[in-house]
């Protein structure tokens, strides 16, 4: 198992590698100036020249390319033009956010979706499954600035319970936790509901039934267990999502986090912050996905098995 | 009777230089002031970095040499004492000014005149962004401790514009060779940095051994130095602007700079807040690449001028809440000229037609492409233009591109025509020189015209002040009738605010001035 992490983490190398060549040329193709934001706009055409030729930016993109290779070697992902602060140190200061808006969000969703999931799929076509799917389609089809506002409205401005937006506290993560969590939900249910439905229909259900196991051991316990890597991999999946791309929830919500960052990097043609932000969400989802595979091992131990085999 | 209310308060909230501020009873001052922003404060270091939000930071922890007035339109007055309490040209190269004695920075260290010698020679270094508008300054000195003299290889009348700017607020020398981390936090402002997190908020505490509690000014700009009223300030970043009115609403935040229009009514209603409306300076406008055909064609542009509907573009785009005008000149700059005989070409689609057939362009047989950037108000004002010229025959398609990239665009003349914005506070070459004198980067018209480059250096030069004034003006009914730029609309300032606020010193163009800003108590 051990060596087998070691060699996905050994992947990860060439997968970064290729991310940043995508993203530097990417932004390359874009077009713009980065003086052009950088310098104020009345700048003369020969200070733009100097920090341009300062820059580098006068060389060919692989001798750009390949310095900022080197410098991601050395520890150094570079400065914001914009903000002329370190890039590692800003995406650093806000993971935290992040991880606490998707951490909050995905047990918020996992609380609500995995029981609801099961109870839609042990009463399936009776009302109380077409309950929770209306739920699901709801959550699914509500785009989450739109759900921000109206719970800002309600909690913020109606009731006064709960802060608009901004960081500082527990009251500051509920609005947008439930906001990018009801998204969540709905989408971890119906894949807990098709997957326990499936899971039902096996045989060894019929056979734990048969050998008298209580109704609350034959669904969690024979039922859930192996319905549970698609919900693994689905809880994963939306997870990475809300790690790199809750960015409208964010803004609506003004919560510092990642999203955000690499949204207002973009519009601000800021290729450094938006290159590292990128490579690290790159890594940052590598490592959600090896967990998610490592969960796996212990849902299922034909496959912790299988690893082991594979070494 | 509530618009009315708005207006006056307006007007007198703008006016407010004029008077000293009234002596403020600290029971009645509410702790904290805290605004909230539509952008992040993203550098403090005055001399690199040119942004708004940074600069409203900015002028609560430094200050400059001398200030620029709000009204001078009404009191005739632009510039005021702040660091330095008189200056003058001693001849057509040398400015000099004579500084305040006792000043200190808010490490307790004492301001003289060889710090605002370091603060020059730091900002004239190239690397500097600021370095480009001090091209006409060959050197600087301390004569003395209290003066401090600037060379320059010609004498201009905008020098002084420079000097009020933000970007050249004082630093010390002692700071920076103190090899401190950020030295240029330290300033002589009313505030010091308490607390700056990255995306989150921008928390400044005041000075409370400021130099200039009890200072007895000598003139009747005391008030510029008086002490913060407010212990904190922050600034807090919003960014979806209808979260930002909600904030305002829920009393998280005190000050709502650019609320959106659309919201306005709701804020209008709610009797906790106020909005406060009054005249803008930046002005938007469609400009046109002069050395390209099509519109290398003087009565091409002046037909397209004529088919521009500035009244529907304001009503869309502010629900009117803005200007339209005919002059290239930013609103409230001195001179300002926008009357009837101007001789704009304003909107006649009967005439935009017949200039059509006189510039030999059949409808329907030109297609152009407008660039515009992908942001508001552009991507709203570009459709309507859209159609605006489809009745004249003009094909349009809009290119959307981010905003550094349409300078790009611009600059290097790839462009037909194209939607931007200028906001000019005081300074006349920021129009008539870097908006259209030949060779400038920010020329996006590529409008070269040697009556026109010869003009704007006469206006730079030309002491005499009625002189002077005749000359803009002629100037600015010369471009109408070249017509490189359709001037579109200046947006009102538009900010809104928790009852109370008191001592704001607001400019039309959004670099306002907090030093003394709080929310009174009693008036809420």
């Amino acid at each position: 198992m051990i060596r087998y992490i070691l060699k996905r983490l050994v992947l990860m190398i060439p997968t970064i590698l290729l991310t940043s060549l995508l993203i530097f040329w990417a932004m390359s193709l874009t077009g713009g100036d980065p003086v052009m934001t950088i310098l104020p706009e009345n700048a003369t055409v020969e200070q733009q020249e100097a920090l341009r030729e300062e820059m580098g930016l006068n060389d060919p993109f692989f001798v750009q390319y390949f310095r900022y290779v080197k410098g991601i070697v050395q520890g150094d992902m570079g400065e914001s033009y914009v903000t002329r602060l370190d890039v590692f140190q800003t995406f650093m200061g806000r993971l935290p956010m992040t991880l606490a808006l998707g951490g909050t969000a995905l047990i918020f969703s996992v609380i609500i979706s995995i029981p609801l999931g099961i109870w839609t799929a042990l009463n399936q076509n009776s009302w109380k499954d077409t309950a929770g799917m209306i739920f699901a389609l709801f959550g699914v089809s509500m785009p989450n600035f739109w759900l921000g506002l109206m719970l800002v409205l309600l909690f913020s401005l109606t009731l006064g319970l709960l802060p608009s937006g901004g960081s500082g506290g527990v009251r500051y993560l509920v609005l947008p936790a439930l906001t990018v969590g009801l998204g969540l939900a709905a989408l971890i249910t119906r894949t807990t509901r098709s997957s326990m439905l499936d899971v039902l229909r096996q045989d060894y259900m019929t056979t734990a039934k048969a050998k008298g196991a209580s109704r609350r051991r034959v669904i969690y316990r024979h039922g859930l267990r192996n319905a549970m890597i698609p919900i693994v991999t689905a809880v994963g999946m939306q997870f990475s999502y809300v790690m790199t791309g809750s960015a409208l929830a964010e803004k609506v919500f003004s919560w510092p986090g990642i999203g955000l960052l690499v949204a207002d990097s973009i519009t601000k043609r800021d290729t450094p912050m938006v290159t590292g932000s990128i490579i690290l969400c790159c890594i940052l989802m590598a490592i959600i996905n090896l967990m998610v595979d490592i969960i796996y091992a212990y849902c299922d131990p034909r496959i912790k098995a299988q690893y082991s085999r594979k070494g | 009777m509530k618009k009315l209310f708005a207006l006056l308060l307006a007007v007198a909230m703008l006016m407010s230089a004029a008077v000293s501020f009234a002596e403020v009873d600290p029971a009645n001052v509410q702790e904290t002031l805290v605004i909230g922003t539509a952008q992040d404060v993203n550098n403090m270091e005055p001399y690199m970095q040119n942004d708004q939000i940074n600069n409203n930071v900015i002028c609560l922890t430094h200050q400059s040499l001398i200030m620029l007035a709000n009204d001078a339109s009404e009191t005739g007055i632009t510039y005021m004492p702040m660091l330095a309490k008189e200056w003058g040209w001693e001849d057509d190269n040398t400015l000099v000014f004579y500084l305040r004695d006792g000043v200190h920075f808010s490490d307790g260290t004492l301001m003289t005149a060889d710090d605002v010698v370091f603060t020059y020679e730091t900002a004239m270094d190239p690397s500097s962004h600021i370095s480009g508008v001090l091209s006409l300054i060959t050197s600087v000195e301390a004569r003395d401790d209290l003066t401090f003299v600037i060379h320059t290889s010609a004498y201009s009348n905008e020098l002084t514009s420079n000097i009020a700017s933000k970007s050249l607020s004082i630093l010390s020398r002692a700071a920076y060779e103190s090899g401190m981390d950020e030295p240029y936090l330290i300033g002589t402002g009313q505030y010091k940095l308490k607390e700056r997190v990255e995306g989150q908020y921008v928390e400044l505490e005041r000075v409370e051994d400021y130099w200039g509690i009890g200072y007895d000014s000598g003139d009747d700009y005391g008030w510029i130095i008086a002490p913060g009223n407010a212990k904190t300030v922050i600034f807090k970043p919003i960014l979806e602007a209808a979260s930002r009115v909600i904030a305002l609403q829920n009393g998280e935040i005190d000050v709502c700079i650019d609320p959106p229009t659309t919201e306005l009514q709701f804020l209008e209603d709610d009797p906790n807040v106020t909005v406060l409306e009054a005249p803008g300076t930046r002005l938007f406008y469609f400009g046109f690449n002069c050395e390209k055909a099509p519109f290398d064609n003087k009565t091409l542009r002046q037909a397209v001028a004529s088919a521009i509907d500035k009244d529907t573009i304001l009503q869309v785009v502010l629900s009117g809440k803005g200007l339209t005008q005919n002059t290239v000149l930013n609103r409230g700059v001195w001179s300002f000229y926008n009357e009837d005989d101007l001789g704009a070409y304003t909107y006649d689609v009967d005439r935009a037609k017949e200039l059509m057939a006189e510039a030999g362009v059949n409808p329907g047989e030109l297609t152009v492409d407008l660039y515009s950037a992908t942001d508001d108000p552009y991507k709203t004002i570009a459709p309507i233009i859209q159609a605006n010229l489809a009745v004249i025959g003009i094909n349009v398609n809009i290119v959307s591109l981010d905003q550094a990239t349409l300078k790009s665009e611009c600059q290097a003349g790839n462009h037909q025509i194209f939607l931007w914005r200028w906001n000019v506070l005081d300074r006349l070459d920021e129009v008539y020189s870097e908006l259209f004198s030949t060779g400038f980067a920010t020329n996006y018209h590529h409008f070269s015209d040697p009556y026109v480059d010869e003009m704007a250096v006469e206006i730079l030069t030309q002491k005499d002040e009625s002189i002077r004034y005749d000359e803009s003006v002629e100037l600015q009914k010369y471009l109408a009738e070249e017509s490189p730029q359709v001037p579109l609309y200046v947006a009102n300032l538009v900010i809104a605010y928790r009852n109370g606020l008191s001592e704001t010193y607001l400019f039309g163009g959004g670099n306002h001035n907090w030093a003394h800003a709080y929310i009174d108590l009693s008036a809420k």
